[in-house]
């Protein structure tokens, strides 16, 4: 069985500590920069509570399969668009085959009308 | 304490203990069922979205041949009751003498 891809990982490869705020970084698409500022301002303002749901995330999540390391960064940002909404993704990617569909018509037009055209033109010649 | 009074710290713990803890595990439910991907979900999306990606390259590669077979085939393949060839007189005649340049067919 190959590994989820929509499941929450720590980011073992881009980690300060454990891979939390990178594993966040990479499952929301949002920059680990921005994440990791985030914690430590929320660390301050909250006195410590954040960085307690830090040490339980870190404890709790999976550690992200070997394979997944491997994605292209088209294919992250696909996937981190599956998490955010499934749906729009499914609606978008059968926009992507309808759009191949009508471009394909178009072809088909074009290459009937020209054996047309060229049937036409060999008449004529006669 | 009268009787209301009495039964403001029953309510309060009701729904502190089993009104909250309710409300939680509800939403909690409810975002699971939506927001679940199972395996097989996933694979057929990657499939597609793989699909989508090669036919896209394929259609891309196609189109291009087209393209330099023919630069204004779109319009020709949108109009098949259009004769037009791509006119080539002007070029071929440009030089030429243009007395004996034939009528072009209507």
């Amino acid at each position: 069985m190959s590994a989820l891809k929509t499941k929450f990982y720590l980011d073992k490869e881009h980690k300060k500590w454990a891979g939390v705020c990178a594993g966040i970084a990479d499952y929301t698409g949002i920059d680990v920069t921005v994440v990791r500022l985030g914690f430590v301002l929320g660390t301050i303002l909250g006195s410590g509570t954040l960085l307690l749901a830090y040490f339980i995330i870190a404890w709790m999540a999976p550690t992200k399969p070997r394979e997944l390391y491997s994605q292209s960064a088209g294919d992250r940002k696909f996937w981190q668009e599956v998490r955010a909404n499934p749906r729009r993704t499914a609606r978008d990617v059968r926009l992507r085959f309808r759009d191949i569909d009508r471009r394909l018509a178009d072809v088909e037009a074009y290459v009937t009308s020209s054996n047309n055209r060229l049937a036409r033109e060999i008449e004529q010649l006669r | 304490m009268d009787g209301p009074q009495i039964l403001i710290p029953i309510l309060v713990v009701g729904m502190l203990f089993i009104g909250l803890p309710w409300l939680v595990f509800h939403y909690i439910t409810k975002w699971k069922t939506a927001k679940t991907l199972t395996s097989e979900d996933e694979n057929l999306l990657d499939e597609l979205h793989e699909l989508a990606r090669r036919l896209d390259d394929r259609m891309g590669t196609i189109e291009r041949i087209v393209q330099a077979d023919n630069p204004n085939w779109r319009a020709l393949g949108a109009d098949p009751v259009e004769t037009a060839l791509e006119d080539r007189s002007e070029r071929l005649y440009e030089t030429s003498e243009r007395t004996n340049r034939p009528s072009r067919r209507t």
